[in-house]
């Protein structure tokens, strides 16, 4: 049977912004909004899209998010017609094959999309929080009858400058891309998004390696090719909530705004349900001691504390006179007594003793680790 | 090397006193604690032997049950080598029939095919009313100690911990102290409530040659495939049975207020702790869910929830299933309130049980006893003026 598309979504970035947390996950494995990783939204986008032959292309420590994803059946995509494939960099006759930029790893996996032998390649990133219907994107790109459509985004003129941008005519064909200019002629940002015909991608990326000149990076070397060589590119512009959860602060920022039940991403809308790979826990388990407001809480969480303007994930449990405050609590994690936590990250795993005061300021948030240990008795003395 | 065993279960069981709850479901996919429904635990049981099939034997139609086991996947009753979830629905038990000709061959065909084409060791036979954390490992090592050839599992309960007409029995455990089972006798007939008893669990493991042995002599006798019938055959053998005691939480669901206790047994931190993390972790189908909200307004105390929920009002010494959504002002008390329910403001339950998908109007007040809980039928509306109307 044929396969219209493949989806091929990047999930082998480091995100070193994240500090600690990415030291031992990629950053697509960073879990996110209590019940999630980032990788999830991507990955529900797909499978809500009607896109179900998926390769998920990791490098960076992959150990916990090739386990998250596995065949993808937490999304519904382990059917006869398509499912989620892990992509690692391999060794052959040619070499070790690893990943040098996003088009590069596209380039290593043609053999694992010329067995699909799709008519389209979409692009993404596993990187970020939104939720997009891509068959809009990839009907428009039929439409416009585009070699290459680049989703993109409107942002405020004066943050332009962070961003690549795409210069468009009135047609909305892409005429320039400037890779995040001085003076921005446009503010339309990229958004790591992209319909590829498949034919014509494949040809670029093979020719110039032949040429021995790679194509490594679809920002920087992809697109600039395209444009010289006169093909149709198109912007299809996205509207609605997308984060890129890239740093400490945007990551905390991100879950806070999560947390309001009127938010954009509407995660409790049965239409567009963002899947994730749901762990087996207990009920949550609220004691007389617990005071619980304008929070999130998971399952397999044991509170005794008091917890406000906060999202704790699965099994996380919260001593007697615990307060916890604007602060985004990953799974497992265990809190002891008398401990006070405020505008902090606190990773998976880790365990805060007794007493122990954790306060961050929105412009400096606190980060603990994954398995840290915070308190205690120190076994060093 | 694990052991390999059969496992059977007998899942027409007596679900009369729990109606309405058991009026379209069978016992096993009665919900419990948030987000279970009784048949996960002897599966999370079997789960941790690594059991790969399981037979199971109901009456009537079972779809909840089939829609919450599917493949058996979350058990790992789903390997494409040697597992898999064999359902033989619409089982009519000889015991609770008048007319014995409706009775079909095929029952102990059914249980001789399964049995015979798992080739296991061991066979295992369970039920769902038992609300239990059996660890299969210890009973097999206990099986194998023993070299016991039947062995069956009781606990130590006093005769007040079990509803006054119980269906249930006590095993007649020799005066030896040796573990030896000698019989079993209703529980109805000791009338102390201080007395002490060896309640039959009614779960046994026997060899696989012994079962195929019990189930021919059952179908020249025309008998069910029951722990106490294979009682009666050993027995009758003059072969030993070992009593094997389970020493966590147990509760025997038999009707609405032993069900409603056990889920309130819950919000007790000893007893929570007992049946979820002292024995096999207790597995259950996943669900897609967001993490539950707690509003600006939401006043919690000794409760419990499962994700999927939006709470807003006061909830207190109560069990709230996912997807229910309290209003503020709603006030609830000693409540088991079942997935997909909606609160509005104001409303005020106390000891009620509301079946799934059950709606309460603005300012309705429902309140039952501690020792009678109001039931609420599934799809069913609470008007404001306290009418209800069935779904």
């Amino acid at each position: 049977m044929k396969t219209e598309t493949v989806a091929m979504i990047l999930a082998g970035g480091q995100g070193s912004r994240l500090g600690k947390l990415t030291k031992q996950i990629a950053k697509p494995a960073v879990p996110f909004g209590g019940n999630y990783r980032i990788i999830d939204f991507a990955l529900s986008n797909c499978a809500n899209s009607g896109f179900n032959t998926i390769g998920v292309v990791t490098q960076y420590q992959p150990l916990i998010l090739n386990n998250h994803v596995g065949d993808g059946s937490s999304w519904g995509l382990d059917r006869n017609n398509g499912k989620a494939t892990i992509l690692q960099p391999y060794s052959s006759m040619e070499g070790e094959k690893f990943f040098k930029g996003t088009a590069h790893a596209v380039y290593q996996n043609i053999d694992f999309i010329d067995d699909k032998n799709p008519d389209y390649v979409v692009i993404l990133s596993g990187d970020h929080i939104y939720k997009m219907d891509y068959q809009k994107m990839l009907d428009y790109h039929k439409k416009q009858k585009a070699t290459l459509t680049v989703g993109v985004m409107p942002v405020p003129w004066e943050d332009a400058s962070r961003f690549g941008v795409m210069n468009t005519d009135k047609t909305d064909r892409i005429i320039e891309f400037q890779e995040k200019p001085e003076n921005p002629k446009s503010n339309l940002a990229s958004m790591g998004i992209y319909i590829f015909d498949w034919p014509t991608l494949k040809k670029y990326l093979v020719d110039n390696q032949a040429k021995n000149r790679q194509l490594t990076d679809f920002g920087h070397n992809v697109i600039p090719t395209y444009l010289r060589n006169n093909e149709s590119i198109y912007a299809y512009s996205f509207e609605g909530y997308w984060k890129d959860v890239g740093t400490i602060e945007s990551l905390w920022s991100a879950n806070m705004e999560f947390l309001d039940p009127a938010h954009e991403l509407n995660i409790r809308d049965r239409n567009w349900r963002v899947f994730s790979k749901n762990p087996n826990t207990t009920p949550q388990f609220l004691t007389s001691s617990a005071k619980v407001t304008n929070s999130m809480i998971t399952d397999g969480c044991y509170i005794a504390g008091e917890i406000n303007h906060s999202i704790l994930s699965h099994n996380v449990k919260v001593g007697k006179n615990s307060v916890i405050k604007d602060s985004f609590i990953m799974p497992n994690v265990v809190i002891g007594e008398n401990v006070t936590i405020e505008k902090a990250i606190i990773g998976e795993s880790a365990h805060i003793h007794d007493g122990v005061e954790i306060i961050g300021t929105e412009d400096s948030i606190e980060v603990v680790g994954y398995d840290e240990e915070v308190g205690g008795y120190s076994d060093e003395n | 090397m694990r052991t390999k065993v059969a496992s059977i279960l007998n899942l027409v069981e007596n679900d009369e006193k729990l109606k309405p709850l058991t009026n379209r479901r069978p016992l096993a996919a009665l919900p419990f604690g948030c987000r279970y429904r009784l048949i996960d635990f002897p599966f999370s049981s079997l789960s941790s032997i690594e059991a790969v099939s399981a037979a199971l034997f109901i009456s009537g139609s079972g779809h909840s049950l089939y829609d919450h086991i599917r493949s058996g996947a979350t058990w790992g009753l789903e390997s494409s080598v040697g597992g898999g979830v064999f359902t033989h629905s619409h089982i009519e038990l000889k015991s609770r029939l008048d007319d014995s000709e409706t009775y079909t061959e095929n029952y102990y065909d059914d249980h001789n095919k399964y049995v015979s084409r798992v080739h296991p060791e061991y066979v295992v036979l369970m039920g769902s009313s038992m609300l239990s954390n059996i660890r299969l490992d210890s009973l097999i090592q206990f099986h194998k100690d023993k070299e016991s050839d039947v062995s069956v599992i009781y606990k130590k309960l006093k005769r007040n911990e079990l509803i006054d007409d119980s269906i249930y029995y006590s095993l007649a455990m020799s005066e030896n102290n040796n573990d030896r089972v000698e019989g079993y006798h209703p529980l109805t007939e000791i009338k102390n409530g201080d007395e002490s008893l060896f309640l039959n669990m009614e779960m046994m493991i026997l060899s696989k040659n012994t079962f195929l042995d019990y189930l021919f002599k059952a179908k020249q006798k025309k008998l069910d495939i029951t722990v106490n019938n294979f009682i009666d055959l050993t027995v009758e053998a003059n072969n030993p049975i070992y009593g094997y005691e389970y020493t966590g939480y147990l509760k025997v669901i038999e009707d609405i207020p032993s069900y409603y206790e056990a889920n309130m047994d819950m919000l007790n931190e000893d007893n929570f702790n007992a049946l979820f993390y002292r024995a096999n972790p207790v597995l259950t189908k996943p669900k897609n869910s967001a993490p539950t909200y707690f509003g600006d307004t939401a006043v919690i105390k000794n409760a419990q929830f499962a994700n999927d929920c939006e709470v807003y009002g006061t909830v207190k010494n109560s069990l709230i299933f996912r997807k229910v959504f309290v209003s503020k002002e709603a006030q609830i008390e000693d409540s088991i309130i079942m997935q997909d329910s909606y609160i509005e403001e104001g409303a005020y339950l106390k000891y009620v049980i509301l079946d799934k998908h059950v709606y309460v109007k603005k300012g309705a007040k429902l309140e039952g006893t501690r020792e009678n809980p109001i039931v609420v039928a599934k799809n069913s509306v609470i008007y404001s003026d306290g009418n209800i109307e069935e779904g």
